[in-house]
Formats: structure tokens, sequence, C-alpha cells
């Protein structure tokens, strides 16, 4: 007499090695994003880095001085309050030049318009440049380039000045 | 014993209403021959090309300006992968309209659009290795567009960049997508895609109608009646690809400056639509919902169910009426926009 395999044990056995094969599966996938990931982690930790971007009397208020360096201008504003602008357009990501005739910049790319603050004046983009934070140190001017701050628009709380005005 | 190889992707005789020209117009073979064009061109320029940002500019170069034939090879795989997305549109839009996406060719409509997609990375991922302006401000603008994807977005961006600017990291991942992810992916299911045809019992008859069906039961050798008009039709291919390749040299601008964004930058001609799109409509629309409702349409497609495995006429007008629309924007991003985007006449 030969023994029944009882139906159930090799359904069983088989639901086994099919969720086997699909969390082996997962697992590869997961291993290769990681892998592909984890390099983009390393550029990330070797960039967080201070950036000293002058003295306090290099920038005039009124001015936009372009930090090649860290991809960003360092704009001084009539009052004296100071902002870390990114270059790069929140549109599609072209570098933005500062056009100092018309007081703006202006997107190759797309036209995207936006003024000394950052603002958009004029679409496609769809929000503000983004911000990196200063810090002052004696009379260094000093900016985090590690990450970009995202913002909708330009309000006064994001202006940095070496002594609050009044 | 070559036969004997050949003769795995084709059968010993085939119906001889299939030979007529007009029933695929030679698009699956022609974009099979200019795959193995690009394979053979590409070998010849990975042997000189260094994909490092320092270097790969010059080593363009130095294949156009100082390789022997180094420029006609260099303009055979640039024209060739520009010519390929075509070639491969139109063989899609073939299987389409000829109701060839039915069982039992479902799952070679399904490898089919995997290449194809493939076919988009392999071209995508070649446009940054020279390291010119164009490619890599092309290639910046592209990857922007990933940002606007909710959630997986930015990340996404990140990791095909590398970091967060298109740099080192991203030529280097490129390279690697460009020559050796693709060629393997593409040579895997290139096999499978050729043998599914051979034992789905070849190309799809035209009429469906059982009378005239007997009269076409008229069966012929491959040999010589097919090979003889592929071997044909690929030298034709072949021939009108090197003169054009002869007289049109593939761009090559400024070396690619990060700090610098040239006046009216695209991105490749191909992604076009999606950027003319995203001026008029919401991002989410432009670059998510869109790509993703046209790739579920093509997918789910040959799961519909129809009388006569021939498609329904309003799914032909809903097919149609698409590919009108991403031609008239893709048109649009090409030849109507000039520097900022503004709307201009071609001439």
């Amino acid at each position: 007499m030969v023994e029944k395999i009882s139906s159930s044990r090799r359904s069983f056995l088989t639901k086994i090695w099919i969720g086997l094969g699909i969390t082996a599966l997962l697992q590869a996938f997961a291993g290769a994003i990681t892998y592909f990931m984890s390099g983009r982690k390393q550029i990330k930790k070797n960039n967080s880095k201070l950036l000293r971007a002058g003295t306090v009397t290099d920038f005039q208020p009124g001015s936009v001085t372009l930090i090649a360096k860290g991809h960003l201008y360092l704009v001084c504003l009539d009052d004296g309050g100071f902002l870390a602008i990114s270059r790069r357009c929140t549109h599609l990501g072209c570098a933005v030049p500062w056009i100092a005739e018309r007081k703006q910049f202006e997107c190759p790319c797309h036209a995207s318009i936006f003024d000394i603050t950052g603002n958009v004046l004029k679409s496609p983009a769809p929000r503000a440049l983004d911000l990196y934070p200063i810090s002052f140190e004696k009379d260094w001017v000093t900016i985090n380039i590690s990450s970009p701050i995202k913002r909708s628009n330009f309000t006064l709380e994001q202006l940095v000045y070496v002594q609050k005005p009044g | 014993m070559s036969r004997d190889l050949l003769f795995h992707f084709r059968p010993q005789k085939v119906l001889a209403v299939t030979l007529r020209f007009t029933l695929t117009w030679g698009l699956g073979g022609m974009a099979a021959l200019m795959i193995m064009q690009q394979l053979v061109t590409g070998l010849l320029l990975d042997v000189f090309y260094q994909p490092l940002p320092v270097r790969a500019y010059e080593s363009v170069q130095h294949i156009q300006n100082t390789i022997f034939l180094g420029r006609l090879v260099r303009n055979m795989h640039h024209w060739i992968g520009h010519v390929l997305i075509i070639v491969v549109l139109l063989h899609l839009l073939r299987v389409f309209f000829s109701g060839a996406f039915y069982p039992p060719r479902r799952v070679n409509w399904l490898v089919g659009l995997g290449l194809a997609v493939l076919v988009l990375l392999a071209n995508f991922s070649g446009y940054l290795l020279p390291w010119d302006q164009l490619s890599y401000w092309a290639v910046t603008i592209a990857t922007s567009m990933l940002s606007y994807i909710p959630l997986i977005g930015i990340p996404l961006q990140e990791m095909i960049r590398g970091g967060e600017e298109v740099g080192a990291a991203t030529l280097q991942l490129f390279y690697f997508i460009h020559t050796r992810l693709v060629p393997a992916i593409f040579f895997l299911s290139l096999i499978y895609h050729f043998w599914f045809v051979r034992k789905a019992g070849g190309v799809l008859l035209p009429g469906q109608n059982p009378a005239t069906r007997m009269d076409k039961r008229k069966f012929v050798p491959v040999s010589p009646n097919l090979f003889v008009r592929e071997l044909a039709f690929a030298a034709i291919v072949t021939c009108v690809l090197l003169l054009y390749s002869m007289f049109f040299d593939a761009p090559l601008g400024d070396m690619a400056n990060p700090h610098l964004t040239p006046e009216s930058v695209k991105a490749p001609w191909y992604f076009l639509g999606a950027q003319e799109l995203l001026l008029h409509v919401h991002p989410l629309v432009a670059v998510f919902f869109l790509p993703l409702g046209i790739g579920s349409f093509l997918v789910l497609l040959p799961f519909v169910k129809t009388r006569e495995n021939k498609p329904h006429p309003l799914l032909k007008a809903l097919f149609l009426s698409g590919i009108g629309f991403l031609l008239v924007l893709t048109i649009t991003g090409i030849w109507f926009r000039g520097p900022g985007m503004r709307l201009m006449w071609p001439w």
C-alpha cells in the first residue's frame, strides 16, 4: 500500500515555497534599492558643511553676490537683512542668473522670474527659490549648504541680521 | 549550423500571405536591426569613452576628431538612437491597430511595452554621456520633472542623480545603465520577444473571415522567401542610416558647466510632450497621473475582451486621439518654443 500524501500538506508546502520565494525577491529588491541609495547618503554626509561666504563688510546693503562654490546667491537687502538664496530654479532645476539692471532673477529655461527675495514674479516656477541657513561667526558670514530649505514664498522671518534693527 | 540557429527564430515554412511587406511594414525587424547596430557602434565608442566629468567630453572629442571613422560611428549611434524611438512607436501603433495584442500574443505585448520603456531608458541614459552643455542641462531638466511625483519624487530624483545635482555620480550611474544594464535586459527580453512571435504562429493574419481563410493557407519555405526579403530590407535601412550619418553630425556643444544654464535648453525631445504639458497643467497631472494613465491603459489593453479580437472602434478613437495629443505637445515643444520657452514660429 502506498501511503497517500495528504493534499493539504502538499499545498501547505507549496505555499511556503512561494512565500519564501516572494520574501527572497523582496529582499533582493530592497537590497538593490539600498545599494543605490547608500551612495547618495554618503555624498550627503560629505556635503554637510559650512561655507564661509566672506566678511560682513564684503556685502553692501542692496547687493546680490554669487557664491559660485555653494551654487547660491548671498542677498543683502537695503535694511541689512541677509538671505542665502539657492541658484536652482524651483521649476526644473536650471541655474538662475541675477539680472542686475532689472533687479530680478530670470530663468533662461522657462522664463520664470523671481524678485530679490526669491519670490516668484512670473510662473511656471511653483514656489520661491530655496533658502540656506546663515549664521555669523565674529565677522564671517557662514552658510550651511548641507540642505536647502523649501519655502512657498518670502516672509520677514527668513531675514537674518548681524544685529537686529531697532 | 548557422542555418539551425536561424531556424530557432523562424519556422521552416511560413504562410505566403505573411510575406506581404505592408502587413508589418518591417517595423519590428527594423527595430531589432537597429538595436544590433547600436550594440556594434556602442561597443566601438566604448573603447575610447571615459565616464568621468573631467574626461568624458574630451574623450568624445577624441573619438570625433582623431579616431579613424570615429565621427561616423558616433553619428550613427546618435541618429539610430533617435530613429529607434520613432520606429518602436510605429511598431507599437501597427500592433495596436491590427489587434495583435490579444491572446495568445498578450504576454508578448507586455514584453514589448517593457522593451519600449527600455529603448527610452537607453536613449535617455546615453543622452548625458557626451557631457556637453546640451546633455547636462537636458538631463537636469528631465530629472527635475521627477521631483513633482508625490512622496517618492525627491528620493527617486536623488537616487537617479546620485546626489542633489547632476554630477560625477550621475554620469557613472548613467554609464552603467547605458552600457551594462540596458544591453543585458535587452538581450534576454529580445530573445523572448522573438521566440514568442514564433510560438504564437508568426505574425497575425490579415482578415478574420473564415471563408477567405482557407485560400490563404498556402505555405512557402522561409529560405529563401522570407530571408531574402529581410536581408534586402535590412540593407536598405542600413544604407539610409549610413548615408544620413555621413552628412549630418551629431551635436556636441561646449563642455558641461553646472554654473551656466544656456539659453533655450530643453529636455530630450521625447520628453518635450511632458515638459510642454508642465507649462499648462498641474505638475502632478503632467508628470504623474498622465504617464500613469497612459501606462495602465497600455498594460490593461489586452485584458479587455472584445468580439473577434479586434479593438473596439471607441478604443481606437481614444488611442488615436491620445497619440495625436502627445504629438501636438511634442511638436510644439520641439519646434515652437524658443529661448525662455516663448512661443515662436520655427522659421
